[in-house]
């Protein structure tokens, strides 16, 4: 009689567990912060596309496009109990992570993800590249450099620059860094720092860069002292800066839809970050030229943009 | 009435003859391809190439981010098509009646291998199971290169990796050694990039296996060349003996041209 009553108890637990694993949706479900902004449309059209070459589905919900658009995603992430949620850009982790706290979540297109309030359960791709990735390409264009100057505020970069400075040694790089605690600072550091460097680095530190200024202090000085500048965005090309490296937005897509398809898997370990896989590379020849500087001439293939001195090229 | 007509008529002729001028003008163009990278240059690749054809017989170049944009402009006799070789075969395949005009050069060769590659620990291709590997190019390219370097033998873990595709080699190189791919496509030259740029992590990656070697760069044209199509070949082949030409070929990946012996 045990015998017949265990029996079934076990069968009872098999149907429950079966349909425990049932009830499991495999749908993802893709939320963006703004899909009217190109960057973000771009990586979910890329993500989008890698989760139908392999067979998943996937709801979306774009927060520009809802009134209410916190109690309709609470209501859809429990309509659809999605197997993952994919955030893009900053607001659409956040609100996925409050409604969703026991979900898998991967981010992407969140401006710098450290400050995010993360879990065991956040994955994400990176939006800026890595300094030793940024060090390595900014080498293969201009293999002669080896001192970069830059300036940065302790109080938000100061982990930045310690991991810059470990990636530039390890590729026989010298850093000279001066720390910037208000831009009106800035002229002076120049004047101490142009002289002993071979190029400036433009990181992006709200307290350096705090005023369009103190930006034009840094091009106008590097001009006068034919100090070449490289930046982390193209938006400092126009004003002279000879090269801009920045992470590719298509591949931030892909890149998130393969690592949310190997977490399905348990192919990840928990909590991963990647950084960006993919790089644009703008390079200004008017600049370049202007300083006569030396470059990597084999490069040019790897260059998305080249800006020449009639603002058109 | 008379007057009427009189305007009617110039104006007619000045229509239909700037139509019939404009059609004679129609120069031969430079179309491309590449199956072989995913980066975004063409308007630098455009604008690049446009202002040395232009001043060197008036020729146009027409770059194509889509494989079908690209194969629907195949038709006309008299332009050139710059391919990989890869899709080349494709082509022929097809029965597209394309063939090779001129090869091109990097460093004096003329063909390339794809490698995989991947970090020491991996030590063999079926540890490749359920991992990414990163490659530029089109996604059916990467499969293909992938499946040949992977042979018979271990093609069936095929449906088990997932591609990355990536912008250019030096891309996929730098995904292993960051660590967001586990193994990587690219071509030969993509490693000695690697070396350059960050030796470290050049010294962390072994090969895993290689591709056949194929072609670089390839200029080809419907059938034989005419008169009109071998002006503009000789272009091309000079185009690496002035400093803006040969900057222009690098933006492609090579440094010259070759004619197929």
């Amino acid at each position: 009689m045990k015998m017949i009553s265990f029996c079934k108890f076990l069968i009872l637990l098999t149907l429950f567990l079966a349909n425990a694993g049932f009830a499991q949706s495999n749908k993802i479900l893709i939320v963006n912060s703004d899909n009217a902004v190109y960057r973000y449309e771009k990586i979910a059209s890329e993500f989008k596309k890698v989760l139908q070459q392999n067979g998943y589905q996937w709801a979306e919900f774009n927060l520009d496009t809802h009134a209410d658009a916190e109690a309709e995603l609470k209501q859809l992430i429990q309509q659809e109990n999605p197997v993952l949620i994919y955030c893009i850009g900053t607001k659409a982790y956040s609100l996925a992570r409050n409604y969703a706290p026991n979900k898998k979540l991967v981010f992407s297109a969140a401006i710098n993800w450290r400050r995010l309030n993360i879990s065991e359960k956040t994955y994400g791709v990176a939006n800026e590249l890595s300094s030793a990735q940024e060090i390595s390409l900014l080498r293969y264009f201009f293999p002669a450099v080896k001192t970069i100057g830059l300036f940065y505020s302790d109080k938000f970069s100061r982990e930045y620059i310690e991991a810059i400075k470990k990636d530039a040694l390890a590729l026989g790089i010298n850093i000279i860094n001066r720390p910037i605690n208000d831009a009106q600072e800035i002229n002076d550091a120049l004047n101490e720092l142009l002289p002993k460097i071979d190029m400036f680095w433009i990181i992006p530190d709200p307290v350096v860069l705090s005023s369009k200024e103190a930006v034009q202090q840094i091009f106008q000085s590097a001009k006068q002292q034919k100090k070449p500048v490289y930046a982390y965005s193209d938006v400092f090309i126009e004003q002279g800066a000879v090269l801009a490296i920045s992470a590719d937005i298509a591949t931030l897509g892909r890149q998130s839809a393969n690592l949310a398809l190997m977490m399905d898997k348990d192919k990840v370990s928990a909590g991963t970050v990647q950084s960006p896989a993919g790089s644009t590379v703008t390079l200004n020849k008017c600049a370049i030229d202007a300083l006569q500087l030396n470059f990597n001439q084999d490069a040019l293939d790897s260059v998305n943009k080249i800006v020449g001195c009639d603002k058109h090229d | 009435m008379k007057r009427i007509f009189s305007i009617f008529f110039i104006f007619f002729v000045f229509i239909t003859g700037g139509y019939w001028s404009a059609y004679s003008n129609v120069r031969p163009i430079i179309y491309f391809y590449n199956t072989e990278t995913n980066i975004n240059n063409f308007a630098t690749l455009k604008m690049a190439f446009d202002i040395y054809l232009v001043n060197h017989g008036g020729y146009y170049f027409q770059p194509f981010d889509l494989r079908e944009n690209f194969e629907a402009a195949i038709q006309k006799k008299g332009d050139i098509y710059l391919l990989s070789s890869w899709h080349l075969k494709a082509l022929q395949q097809k029965k597209v009646p394309l063939e090779i005009a001129l090869i091109g050069t990097s460093k004096g060769n003329t063909t390339q291998r794809k490698v995989l590659s991947a970090k020491k620990d991996i030590i063999d291709v079926a540890m490749l199971k359920n991992t990414v590997v990163a490659g530029a190019g089109s996604e059916e390219y990467i499969q293909s290169v992938l499946k040949q370097i992977l042979g018979k033998e271990h093609e069936a873990l095929l449906k088990d990796i997932k591609i990355l595709i990536v912008p250019k080699d030096i891309d996929a190189v730098m995904a292993v050694g960051f660590g967001m791919a586990t193994a990587a496509i690219s071509a030969e030259s993509g490693l000695d990039k690697l070396a350059m740029m960050n030796p470290n992590q050049f010294r962390e990656l072994h090969s895993l296996g290689f591709s056949e070697k194929d072609y670089l760069l390839i200029a080809a044209t419907l059938k034989k060349p005419d008169q009109q199509e071998a002006q503009l070949l000789e272009v091309l082949r000079k185009m690496s003996e002035t400093e803006e030409g040969e900057a222009n070929l690098k933006l492609l990946g090579i440094d010259g041209w070759r004619t197929l012996k």
